[in-house]
């Protein structure tokens, strides 16, 4: 455990010191331009529009920063020959993968958090209406960033740097359309396209179920049992996504 | 010269541990697009014992950095065997062409290295400021390392691989890069290591070092061991003495 932390704890002083923190600052920026234009045109409507367009700016915003620096936050590593002091040491693969993900994760919590933080500071001063929720469909965005970097991470293990972003975006867009395709097939007469499409639902992380986006406009009450319920599963899906890297890396010669 | 295995050291060789062992070692590494196979070791046959400073020498792609990658895991053997007499706890490794963190300060990087052993935290600044000096860096200990040059990044790599005052220590090139000052201190560093008693095999290209370092060498040619033996019997003795270039251009050419 240790020797997680101390991977864990290197890896966030890097990414940290690596610029990383300018997408809050880029964030910012385009927030405040975009919640002057959207006070312009909303019509009495700035703070859910504000709401609305800043928790999908969070979204987009987290989602480039997970992939492409979870892409190469291993591969890394081994390109620049920097495994070969690490495993020199007294550290196995399966402590390597889960420190660089521990403060990568750390990175993000930084990078998420603060994003939401001024997402929530903004609607208060420009729409006065703050709303809690906010936070909460934050954090919830970050439980789906995690499900993605882990994905990611897993990818990059036996992929390049590319495809494994690639791989991990097309994840997230799976996981946050799994639900409605589900629905979807549900009203087919094929008993074997209903079987197929439920097993690609359970193996696709359904992101969705945590988008908190819609309560946090007002368009419908969040079902929190059912939010914490599938928290726990894309939780038991990034340590298995952690657990299925770990057995990639390790086979990995260098 | 005969191109087998000898050794002159039999008697001693039944009197103290080895702390490295190869036998009838292969490797078979698949390249380019159709992954063509190519057999970088051909059956490296190679024992280095415990107190001995050992030269392990040949032209590039002779297979010297791969038995090393082998020999600590990073790859695995397509035939015979590799042992090492220690465990990760008392083995030094630098690697060739050493890259480490570019965010992380000279005793950052240092520290993390102690924290990968699981060491104490007490007495790690003292172990960190110690191996700086050792190494002549302690005024950049707080300098990031991609602002440190090629001959200072040699040996903060030097003093990672001996943090935990390792039993043996493995050192791939470890004067490529340095000037004359810095080629110095480092043979300075493996003198004082020969003198502790502790186990050193070091790979170089400048054999006057390793003709005044080394206590046996082995020579390796196209993924074999030509050579191995004493340094005195290298160079000659009964008034014939010659230099071991020489010697190392009569093994490789035969």
């Amino acid at each position: 455990m240790r020797k997680v932390l101390a991977v864990a704890v290197n890896t966030f002083r890097e990414t940290i010191r690596d610029r990383i923190l300018g997408v809050i600052i880029l964030f910012a920026l385009a927030m405040i331009v975009a919640s002057l234009w959207l006070a312009s045109i909303s019509l009495g409507q700035e703070g859910r529009m504000m709401k609305d367009f800043g928790l999908v700016a969070v979204s987009a915003f987290g989602l480039v920063v997970a992939v492409f620096v979870a892409a190469s936050l291993v591969r890394k590593e081994v390109e620049k020959r920097t495994v070969f002091v690490i495993f020199s040491k007294p550290v196995s693969r399966s402590e390597f993968i889960w420190g660089k993900f521990v403060g990568f994760g750390a990175t993000m919590l930084v990078v998420v958090g603060g994003m939401t933080l001024f997402l929530f500071a903004v609607t208060w001063a420009v729409a006065r209406s703050p709303s809690a929720a906010i936070l909460v469909a934050g954090l919830l965005v970050y439980v789906q960033l995690l499900v993605v970097m882990a994905v990611t991470v897993f990818f990059s293990t036996f992929s390049s740097a590319v495809l494994a972003s690639v791989l991990g975006i097309c994840v997230y867009v799976a996981g946050q359309l799994s639900h409605n395709v589900l629905s979807l097939t549900q009203v087919s007469h094929s008993e074997a396209l209903k079987a197929v499409t439920r097993g690609v639902f359970y193996v696709i992380p359904n992101l969705s179920a945590v988008d908190l986006r819609a309560s946090v406009v007002g368009e419908g009450a969040a079902r929190w049992a059912g939010v914490a319920a599938w928290t726990a599963y894309l939780g038991a899906y990034v340590v298995i996504a952690l657990l299925a890297a770990s057995w990639s890396f390790g086979r990995k010669e260098f | 010269m005969s191109a087998t295995v000898q050794d002159t050291s039999e008697k001693q060789a039944a009197t103290t541990t080895t702390m490295l062992e190869a036998s009838g070692l292969r490797k078979t590494v698949a390249v380019g697009f159709f992954r063509r196979k190519v057999e970088i070791l051909k059956g490296v046959d190679l024992v280095v014992r415990e107190g001995e400073t050992f030269g392990l020498l040949g032209p590039n792609g002779a297979g010297k950095t791969t038995t090393l990658k082998v020999a600590l895991g990073f790859m695995r053997p397509t035939a015979g065997t590799v042992r090492l007499g220690v465990g990760r706890q008392e083995l030094g490794y630098l690697p060739e062409n050493p890259y480490f963190y570019d965010y992380l300060s000279g005793a950052e990087f240092l520290a993390l290295c102690d924290r990968l052993f699981a060491f104490d935290a007490a007495g790690r600044t003292e172990r960190v400021t110690a191996l700086l000096r050792d190494v002549g860096l302690e005024r950049a200990a707080n300098v990031h390392l991609r602002k440190y040059s090629k001959g200072m990044l040699q040996r903060i790599g030097i003093a990672q691989a001996l943090i935990n005052d390792p039993r043996l220590v493995l050192l791939d090139e470890p004067m490529t890069g340095l000037d004359p000052v810095g080629r110095i201190e480092v043979k300075e560093i493996i003198m004082r290591l020969r003198q502790r008693g502790k186990t050193v095999l070091f790979n170089s290209h400048i054999l006057a070092d390793v003709a005044e370092l080394c206590t046996r060498i082995a020579i390796m040619k196209d993924g074999r061991v030509a050579w191995t033996g004493e340094v005195a019997d290298a160079l000659g003795s009964n008034g014939h003495v010659r230099d071991l270039e020489s010697f190392f251009m009569e093994v490789v050419r035969a």
